[in-house]
């Protein structure tokens, strides 16, 4: 079937997919550490900074580190114990300032974010949202109460959860819109009262029709929430794209969805906003998928944040042949990283493993001018024109063919047949870009 | 058991995975392709068409070779390009043509077009089709003669003559529509006669996802569209129009190469339709029958024109992003 794919512009590509070894696998516990790490920057924005020191006990759910201005998030311990260190530890971003906590096993509880449920307005709920320190969790990490917090004069009438898991090994949202479809319904109903919202859509992509039948059930005859089933293409989940495919708006260039009335939210951060709505518990623990060829028994795991990963990895059975590549995330977007003491974070949706002879890289050829790249791409870029115009030091022309709005999907130099490192040159392009608006402003 | 430690871990940068489609893949779909009309043409023009085919393809692949090594090049006959190019010129030619003749043109189109302005990619003409025009331009009595099949090959008369040069009814010595679309009883270059095969040809590259299938549609949409209007709205004289010369084979096999077409999905349509309506005028008012080619190669010069002017509107953008002519 690989290439069996009729050509035309499609915006999107149909990138193989290997769900398969995890799909059927019910979500189990992960193993509790002894040491959990908590990088500071393990969401977009402004680091968070750490209010406790070494030498503290620290209860389960208890404020660490503290969010810094508006664009970031604050972090809870999701275990109870001591504070071991703090200091730089590997994480997904390379070597960041963290705090080491040393589990004691007891998970000892904090006091939860709010003592009642009840007459909660809409300004405490989004308060508790924010205190929760919950981000995007589908991946980008960006910090879910600025999503929710439109500009004067910006009216919300869209809402779009997210269960359009499009990365070729992820299955963590897939199994929790199964197990947990109750949550999620419940956490969307929350936000269908913060605001005005006159459609809600969930959008599921139609490989994964079990978990469709789950939230049918789970929202019974209430009618404000439809289901969208939609193809299963690669990226369909990205957020610019399912607004234009599910309600025809585009987010302009450098803007948010709140610019075209819409918020776009990720079912497991749905999940995590009714948890601390209903239950006043911050964000503690997230489902991961573990996975790759490599991995002997793969799994989908409820795990604490802050794990390293290489407790999945024993929990997981270890390695049945040599990896060549530790993903932190899928293979289209995800980040490469060499440690298994890399914790597990707010948006460590999948950790993937590559086979060894995968990640051999191909020689480069002439450009054959075939197209395909910017068939594929989501935002309508010319890929190839992009790259060029970087390799030959053109970094306006660059600018001009819209560097900037490129979504880093991966598409592009997934397809190329000639193996052009298009992504690569067109990453060095932005940063170019940004580095000399820095300096001119 | 293996730890991470024992292994090496790259860390080059997403995407991880690379799709398997590679330059020499797409190109072997094409040669596979072009078997479809090569059979026709054995089996209406005898074996030698087969040998016409080999010469084709062994003079492009030796030249590009040459040339290559000569240049201090990377070698790149392993991504088949050139195969197609040599099948092209063989399967373009009469089946009378001296074999010499598919020399000099696969020259032409290998060394001149392909190579010179820098090889696969850089051309900006279809080098099989630069070949034909410069053959029938140069070399005309040695591959005009249009021989129909059979025992004792007699020169007949292309059926474009006869629906030329503001002739706007189909002359009686103009073969059926079926003979023309099977290719039965018909003279012509030996790959284009059989219409049915080309159309099997088609399909598969459509299917395989190597060819963009409207290219080849609005190319030969526009032409029936413009031929019906023009004759009348006469299916016969529009047919004629569609199913003589080099049109389908052209539009399949030569319209739709990547190099010297349109990049963007807007320039690509503009490329198809504008290649329609030239082709239809040059046949018309100029009554020049190989107005495929030049209609190809004209559209092959403005393809970078119409690619800046319709480059694609961003997402999220009002307009067309505004660019510098590819180089
Ligand atoms: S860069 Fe690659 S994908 Fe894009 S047109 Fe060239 S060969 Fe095709
Ligand atoms: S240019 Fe950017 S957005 Fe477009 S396909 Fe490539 S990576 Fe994706």
């Amino acid at each position: 079937m690989l290439n069996m794919k009729l050509k035309y512009k499609r915006q999107g590509a149909y990138t193989e997919e290997r769900k398969s070894r995890t799909e059927k696998k019910s979500i189990i516990e992960a193993p509790l550490s002894e040491k959990m790490i908590y990088p500071m920057n393990m969401h977009i924005g402004k680091p968070a900074e750490p209010i406790v020191e070494v030498g503290d006990d620290v209860k389960m759910g208890q404020l660490i580190a503290e969010k810094q201005g508006f664009v970031s998030a604050n972090i809870y311990s999701s275990v109870s114990g001591t504070v071991e260190s703090i200091e730089e530890k590997p994480s997904m971003h390379g070597p960041h300032l963290a705090i080491v906590i040393k589990n004691d096993f007891k998970d000892t509880p904090a006091p939860a974010l709010t003592s009642t449920q009840e007459d909660l307005t809409s300004q405490d709920k989004l308060s508790l949202i924010e205190r929760a320190g919950i981000v995007g969790m589908g991946g980008a990490t960006f910090p879910t109460h600025v999503k929710l917090s439109p500009p004067k004069g910006k009216a919300i009438d869209t809402l779009i959860i997210n269960g359009a898991e499009c990365e070729t090994y992820s299955t963590a949202d897939h199994r929790l819109m199964i197990e947990s479809a109750e949550e999620i319904v419940a956490g969307i109903k929350e936000l269908l009262t913060l605001f005005p919202i006159k459609q809600t859509y969930i959008a599921i992509e139609s490989n994964v029709h079990d978990s469709v039948c789950a939230l049918k059930q789970a929202i019974g005859d209430d009618e404000r929430i439809q289901i969208k089933e939609l193809e299963t293409i690669y990226p369909q989940g990205a957020e610019k794209r399912l607004i234009k495919t599910l309600v025809n708006r585009e987010v302009p260039s450098g803007g948010l969805p709140l610019d075209v009335h819409t918020i776009v939210a990720n079912v497991s951060t749905v999940r995590a906003a009714h948890l601390a709505i209903q239950k006043g518990l911050p964000l503690m623990d997230r489902v991961t998928t573990v996975t790759g060829e490599p991995i002997k028994d793969p799994q989908n795991f409820r795990v604490r944040i802050g794990t390293p990963i290489q407790v999945l990895i024993d929990a997981c059975g270890g390695f049945v042949e040599k990896t060549g590549k530790m993903l932190h995330g899928g293979p289209m977007m995800g980040k490469p990283i060499t440690s298994g003491q890399v914790p597990i974070t707010k948006g460590t949706s999948v950790i993937s493993f590559l086979p060894k002879e995968e990640v051999k890289v191909d020689e480069r050829t002439p450009c054959i001018k075939c197209a395909e790249c910017l068939n594929v791409c989501p935002v309508n870029l010319q890929p190839i024109l992009i790259s060029n115009a970087y390799e030959q030091g053109d970094i306006d022309e660059a600018e001009r063919l819209g560097a900037m709005d490129c979504i880093d999907c991966g598409n592009c130099s997934y397809i190329c047949p000639a193996n052009i490192p298009l992504l690569d040159n067109i990453r060095q392009a932005k940063t170019e870009i940004k580095a000399r608006k820095e300096k001119s402003s | 058991m293996m730890s991470l430690q024992d292994m090496t871990l790259k860390m080059s940068a997403s995407p991880h995975l690379k799709s398997r489609r590679k330059t020499d893949w797409i190109m072997k779909q094409v040669v596979i392709a072009l078997f479809l009309p090569l059979l026709a043409a054995i089996y209406f023009f005898g074996i030698r068409s087969l040998f016409m085919v080999i010469v084709g393809v062994a003079s492009s692949v030796l030249f590009e070779y040459g040339f290559q090594k000569l240049r201090d090049q990377p070698i790149r006959i392993n991504d088949y390009s050139a195969v197609i190019t040599g099948m092209l010129i063989g399967l373009s030619v009469p089946v009378t043509a001296p074999y010499w003749t598919i020399i000099i043109g696969s020259f032409f189109a290998i060394v001149i077009i392909k190579q010179l302005p820098g090889g696969i990619g850089r051309n900006m003409f279809n080098p099989a089709v630069g070949a034909r025009v410069m053959l029938k331009v140069f070399f005309s009595p040695w591959i005009t003669n249009w021989v129909a099949p059979g025992a004792d090959a007699v020169s007949t008369a292309t059926p474009l003559e006869s629906i030329g040069h503001f002739s706007k009814t189909v002359g009686e010595e103009v073969p059926g529509l079926w003979d023309l679309f099977l290719g039965v009883n018909l003279g012509g270059n030996i790959g284009e006669t059989s219409k049915l095969m080309i159309l099997l040809a088609f399909v598969y590259l459509v299917v395989r996802g190597v060819i963009n299938m409207k290219i080849p549609l609005y190319y030969v949409g526009t032409v029936a569209v413009i031929s019906s209007i023009y004759g009348g709205y006469s299916v016969d004289y529009m047919m004629t129009h569609v199913l003589s010369g080099t049109l389908i084979f052209a539009a399949v096999f030569m319209a739709t190469d990547y190099t010297s077409g349109a990049l963007t999905p807007t320039g690509q349509t503009v490329f198809a339709i504008g290649a329609g309506l030239l082709t239809i005028v040059i046949r018309i008012v100029f009554n020049f029958p190989g107005g495929v080619g030049f209609a190809i190669l004209i559209m092959n010069a403005l393809s970078p024109v119409i690619d800046k002017y319709l480059a694609p509107r961003i997402y999220g953008h009002k307009k067309r992003p505004k660019v510098s002519l590819a180089k």
